[in-house]
């Protein structure tokens, strides 16, 4: 095979973006309206497109990654899977009863509504049996009950079941004999045992982690089977990795089984790309902005990596993005650390009760869609104001994919907004404009501010279809002073994702005293804990070339309840480059584990307790480095034309159109400003450039827009950023 | 050119305020993650806050729950008057737990640590957690025979726990001498230690980075803006006089004496600098005398309950700073449940603060009858230890019930009522069974245990434990004897219960409120905690809801059809959704 090609592509609530990666890093892009109802058509529509743009053969790809809303939204809106819930007698209660925490408004609320029960009591289960702390049997699973149990189960006729026995993570016999009984009674049902899930302690995490599962597990198994078979129809026989949550991908024949892992699957992706257009200026602040048809994410990649949370909390509540910790449902899995708000180009403008202007959450999506569509849609969206203010070209949208009807926009903004309002269409349209960066600004707000970060000391880095016409302004709402929209911005997600590596977690709850922990049962327990990660990551046994295996403890003094992981080789844990697995003895650093915890308690807490040390968990992460393609996109669009030099009228205020240049994104040239305002047309999205801000552009294809003023202002920072380097592969 | 105080420029403003909170939350995180008593640490319960020199509240932890929002504002006033702040030296940590100078009990560790600006004593960050065990008669620190202040373990006036950065060994080993769990107090005291630390660095950070004045200058704005915004949504209140009063079980050492707390609200205007400002007054002096046993509640205690009660009633988003305390002005009487002189016991004081806030509330529901609501469940507390010193273990635990009725909504089940926060400080079973002897039999919602109503009271649950040594327990249950009651023709919640399931399968009684009770390897220990009370007749209660009721268990068939008035059908049993 000569070429070597990447197929990147990404769900999201309007578009679905397909990116063809060639070998020496030429791109090509296709643009569609998601269907709701398939979504893997698009996929493959999309797929269709850049064969025949790229003019490669099927056999020339060698590998294809996924990101996909289709968990986020099961979970979201509850749709997910029929699943009924076993667990031991006398804790069926055990979800119902929750853990939920009242935190900030809700503290002072006498009113406050807790979150809906999760399941319910029909679908709930208990099996008697139980399993002690160490694991010991303390009551044999009772097979007659556990039978009866089963059989009543068959009559719901559930598409899953979730499985979470008392102390399973540390023996987890009586959920595999269990799981067998189900499966022979309710053969059509997956079976999902905690164990397998998330081996650790606690159960109301460990039966929520599971119970998600479940819900998505069959949809996911059904989605991807789908998708799989068309790609073949299309002759495409390369691996199918789905990305997620944590910023690596999966192989999809784990992905069901995996599936809470992919629920910021599309937002992951976006960060990764804002991580290494970060590496590649060394840029040490970053604000990654994403901005879709649906949903606009925020995330903050510092010294070129993302922050990662352990857990994420689904129905949460409070200011930190809904996610704050004991609020909603826990979902124990690794996940990017990003906030979203309900603010996209389909987002629908509205006026409440009050007669204040309101734009989203709910989105005009891809069908009807809004409105200038022209596809039925009659609601104004923010898609339908970006047109009337002048902002978009109604013949090249979405590369040209779409026409759009500028007076279908502007009736449905009269009629909505503006006649109600007593005020004209580009009034009304302005606001709408600024309503939307306002809803996005929240968010960027919840990763910065509310987490004690100046805003102002970081670059903002644009993606999404829509983000680049809103990213100026939504700068402005925080006195940031340098935005980057990168090369294919619309669709950067889907390149993102083609540059992470293959990625697998596995832990297990195993509480002992260092000293009490011999090599032969370290070497052991990381064996077992290995041989799940593989198995998560779907390489169970093979030998892989290039593999790391990462291997920590959970560390703490006896009687705490919380742990500092501690790398057995000793370098920070999740340290990108090292092959420490390359050393002859991968536990060689195991006697100096209790040391080096006390040395990083003393550095977070500042305190030095004479305290016994124990291990609470043993932890393995896989990671299969792919090759990078190169980030430069050398391939500038030749058919996408516009006429140069042209000006559009354009509204950067209520009142009064401006006559703003229109440029192609290839005619802003590195190193030489152009002073807004402007307007800069790429096949995949469309920067605005408001006056007393300049663009130029830059070696790798990446806009730069800058506020003029602060240049006057002879700079407080060095403002020249060029790509210094590619990060490390 | 850099405005002059972050008030000037609203986003630096709001980094701070942000910056500020953030500290006590990481410090109080600190806190949880660095203790050894397992209910700090598996129930995440720690108080963290950063006051001024004038021992003004800036902020408080906002993970946690209300109990002590005003714990360490109304204690650092001792440590200020005992030792000259300036003499103070960086690195001096204190700690006290007077109940009559601001502290809670004997157990409820107060830790304040000055942060110095220039050289210059300006701010001071404070931790509380209830640690492991600090003597007294009863183990893990609920004493209910306790009669004197002696008896509920080892007080402390404000004391030098670190001076200029070193322990004061002398202290560290008083303490360990007084506990039954020596190493895990000093485990809980470092990191109570560890959480003033962190704290202070990132007030030492945040002066580094706004400059001192500006600091100091942005942090009044903070202030007066909660006061600002407090009395500007008192003034919306219906101005009037209104009363409150709830009736507690008893003290557990008087078993005739029902303990009555009151309140008169008093809700004025006057006119303030921005038009009117509002003005309220709680008058707790016709509350009855103190007790005997230790339900009484230290005056930092009682003022909780009565700021965070007012706090339901004004706009929820207000900061929890000083600037809440400044309009409120609360009387309480010396001598009386509420501010009780030495040495009365001061250990259950949960109870009266609770009720404290049920009198309120049931106040100001006449002032905003939307908020009116029926009366909730309290916390059940529990321990169980080692009846011996040689192998110390110790749990200190707790359970929630069920929250009152509300107009227009059913009161939520199995969760912290008020001050309380949510249920996610009630630690997990698996975590506590890997760290003690006992097995968690079952835990479940109590089917008819919320009182009946055209709104419905959260039910109670209940809780069996079997110890698998021989153990000691103590418990201190209320709305066990009266339980939570309902409001406009709602019934009452369902009364907690304590028992004792012996080996034999024979149940043993336990008094509500008793330490030092014996229990014998296997025997099994039940607990259940209240339902909440009904609000409005039940009768008016729309028969879809008391079918979901019945779907879900919450309602038994047979409460449906003597209550409710609602038959099932023989066959529509609760498996509406079974596939065919």
């Amino acid at each position: 095979m000569s070429e070597r090609c990447v197929l990147g592509t990404d769900i999201g609530g309007t578009f679905t973006d397909v990116v063809l990666t060639r070998g020496d890093g030429r791109l090509h892009v296709a643009k569609q309206l998601t269907s709701p109802d398939a979504p893997e058509k698009s996929v493959l529509m999309g797929v269709e497109r850049v064969l025949a743009d790229a003019g490669v053969p099927a056999s020339s790809i060698v590998r294809v990654v996924h990101g996909t809303t289709l968990a986020t939204n099961a979970v979201i809106e509850r749709r997910g899977a029929r699943v009924a819930f076993v667990t031991t007698e006398g804790f069926g209660d055990l979800l119902r009863i929750g853990r939920e925490a009242r935190v900030e408004d809700d503290r002072y609320d006498l009113l406050f509504e807790p979150s809906p029960a999760p399941l319910a009591r029909e679908a709930i289960f208990e099996v008697p049996e139980r399993v002690g702390a160490r694991g010991e049997i303390v009551r044999p699973l009772d097979e007659t009950r556990a039978r009866a149990v089963a059989t009543t189960i068959a009559e719901l006729a559930p598409q899953a079941i979730a499985l979470c026995l008392l102390h399973a993570y540390a023996n987890p016999s009586h959920e595999e004999r269990m799981a067998e009984i189900l499966a022979e009674h309710v053969p059509n049902a997956r079976v999902v045992p905690s164990s397998r899930v998330h081996a650790e302690m606690r159960e109301f995490d460990r039966a929520s982690t599971t119970l998600f599962t479940a819900e998505v597990a069959p949809l996911m198994a059904s989605y991807l089977a789908r998708l799989g078979d068309g790609l073949a129809a299309l002759g495409i026989d390369a691996p199918l990795q789905i990305m997620e949550s944590s910023g690596g991908v999966m192989a999809a024949e784990v992905a069901a089984e995996r599936a809470v892992a992919t629920l910021e699957s599309g937002g992951a992706a976006g960060v990764m790309a804002a991580a290494r257009f970060a590496s590649a200026y060394s840029l040490p602040r970053v604000i990654s902005f994403d901005m879709g048809g649906t949903t606009a994410k925020a995330g903050v990649v510092r010294d070129g990596r993302p922050a990662v949370v352990r857990e994420l909390h689904v129905g949460g509540r409070g200011s930190f993005g809904g996610r704050r910790a004991g609020t909603g449902m826990p979902i124990k899995t690794p996940t990017i650390d990003l906030a979203e708000v309900g603010a996209g180009g389909g987002s629908i403008a509205w006026l409440d009760p009050e007669g204040v202007l309101r734009v989203g959450p709910r989105s005009a999506g891809a069908d009807p869609g809004p409105a200038c569509y022209a596809l039925g849609g009659t609601d104004p969206t923010v898609t339908d104001a970006n047109l009337v203010l002048g902002y978009l070209s109604p013949e090249r949208f979405a590369g040209g994919h779409l026409t759009l009807d500028p007076e279908a926009a502007r009736r449905a903004i009269e009629r909505a907004i503006a006649d109600p309002l007593g005020t004209t269409v580009e009034r009304a349209a302005w606001a709408i404009h600024e309503a939307a960066n306002a809803n996005m600004a929240s968010a960027i707000h919840v990763v910065t501010v509310q987490r004690g970060l100046d805003p102002r000391e970081h670059v903002l880095i644009a993606f999404g279809g829509a983000g680049p016409m809103h990213v100026v302004g939504v700068a402005s709402h925080f006195g940031i002073d340098h935005v980057i929209a990168p090369p294919q911005a619309g669709v950067a997600s889907a390149i993102g994702m083609q540059s992470t590596d293959l990625t697998a977690e596995h832990g297990r709850t195993h509480l002992v005293r260092p000293e009490a922990l011999d090599r032969a049962t370290a070497r052991r327990l990381f064996d077992e804990v290995e041989a799940a990660a593989r198995a998560k990551m779907g390489v169970a046994g093979a030998d892989v070339a290039g593999l790391v295996v990462e291997r920590s403890l959970d560390v703490r003094f006896v009687g705490q309840a919380h742990e500092v992981p501690i790398p057995v080789a000793g370098d920070a844990p999740g340290g990108a480059d090292s092959a420490r697995d390359a050393s002859p003895d991968p536990l060689a650093g195991l006697d100096a584990v209790p040391e080096r915890f006390r040395a990083r308690y003393r550095q977070l807490y500042g305190v030095a307790p004479a305290g016994r040390v124990e291990y609470a968990a043993f932890r393995v992460r896989l990671r299969l480095p792919v090759d990078r393609p190169p980030l430069v996109d050398a391939a500038h669009d030749p058919d996408h034309s516009v006429v140069a030099g042209v000006l559009r009228p354009a509204f950067f205020g209520p009142d009064e159109p401006v006559g703003t240049r229109v440029l192609r994104r290839d005619e802003v040239l590195p190193g030489v400003e152009t002073v807004g305002p402007a307007i800069v047309e790429g096949p995949v999205d469309t920067l605005v450039v408001p006056p007393d801000w300049a663009v130029a552009s830059d070696a790798l294809g990446s806009l730069h827009v800058r506020r003029v003023e602060v240049r006057a202002g002879a700079s407080r920072r060095s403002r020249v950023v060029e790509p210094t380097r590619e990060e490390s592969a | 050119m850099p405005p002059s105080t972050p008030a000037d420029d609203p986003l630096e403003a709001e980094i701070l305020r942000h910056a500020l909170r953030i500290a006590a939350e990481e410090a109080s995180i600190v806190v949880v993650q660095s203790a050894h008593s397992a209910m700090i640490v598996e129930g995440a319960d720690a108080c963290a806050g950063i006051l001024d020199r004038e021992a003004r509240l800036v902020t408080l932890s906002t993970a946690t729950n209300l109990m002590h929002a005003s714990s360490l504002r109304c204690s650092l006033p001792a440590v200020l008057a005992d030792h000259d702040v300036e003499a103070m030296q960086p690195g001096d940590v204190f700690v006290m737990n007077d109940c009559f100078r601001g502290g809670i009990h004997a157990n409820d560790l107060l830790v304040f640590r000055p942060v110095f600006v220039d050289g210059r004593v300006e701010w001071f960050t404070g931790t509380l957690i209830h640690v492991a065990d600090l003597g007294g008669s009863s183990a893990g620190g609920i004493v209910p025979s306790a009669t004197d202040v002696f008896a509920e373990g080892l007080q402390l006036p404000p004391v030098l726990l670190y001076a200029a950065g070193e322990p004061v060994r002398d202290l560290h080993r008083l303490l360990a001498l007084n506990s039954r769990t020596p190493e895990r107090v000093l485990g809980d005291v470092q990191a109570l230690v560890a959480g003033v630390n962190v704290a202070a660095e990132r007030m030492v950070d945040l002066a580094g980075r706004f400059g001192g004045e500006r600091l100091k200058a942005g942090i009044d704005a903070y202030l007066t803006g909660a006061e600002r915004r407090m009395r500007a949504e008192l003034a919306r209140l219906e101005t009037g006089t209104y009363q409150g009063a709830y009736t507690l079980d008893g003290d557990g050492i008087d078993l005739e004496r029902r303990p009555v707390v009151r309140v008169e609200v008093r809700v004025g205007r006057r006119p303030g600098r921005e038009g009117e400002e509002g003005t309220i007054e709680l008058d707790f002096s016709a509350t009855d005398d103190q007790a005997l046993g230790a339900i009484n509640a230290g005056f930092s205690q009682a003022l909780t309950g009565a700021v965070y009660a007012v706090r339901c009633f004004v706009d929820p988003t207000i900061p929890m700073n000083e600037g809440c305390f400044a309009p409120v002005e609360v009387v309480f009487r010396k001598g009386s449940l509420l501010d009780p002189n030495p040495p009365a016991a001061c250990g259950g004081r949960v109870v009266a603060v609770t009720a404290v806030c049920e009198a309120v509330v049931e106040a100001l529901g006449r002032a905003r009858p939307d908020h009116a609501t029926a009366a909730s469940s309290v916390i059940h507390p529990y321990t169980l230890a080692a009846p011996s010193r040689l192998d110390p273990w110790l749990l200190l635990s707790y359970e929630y019930g069920g929250l009152g009725a509300r107009r227009g909504s059913d009161g939520p089940s199995a969760t912290g009522a008020f001050f309380l926060g949510g249920r996610n400080v009630v630690p997990q079973v698996e975590a506590l069974e890997a760290m003690l002897p006992i097995r968690f039999e079952c835990q479940r919602l109590l089917p008819d245990s919320g009182g009946a109503g055209r709104w419905r009271g959260g039910l109670g649950v209940e809780t069996r434990i079997r110890v698998l040594q021989d153990a000691e327990l103590a418990v201190r249950n209320d709305r066990v004897v009266l339980p939570p009651c309902g409001r406009e023709g709602g019934r009452d919640g369902l009364a907690g219960e304590q028992y004792v399931i012996g080996v034999d399968g024979a149940t043993r009684p336990l008094p509500a409120k008793a330490a030092n009770l014996r229990l014998a390897a296997d025997e099994c220990f039940v607990l259940t905690t209240s339902g909440g009370g009904g609000l409005g007749p039940p009768a008016e209660r729309d028969r879809e809801r008391v079918l979901e009721d019945l779907a879900e268990g919450f309602v038994t068939p047979q409460a449906a059809a003597a209550v409710y008035g609602v038959e099932l059908a023989p066959h529509a049993t609760s498996s509406g959704g079974r596939a065919s």
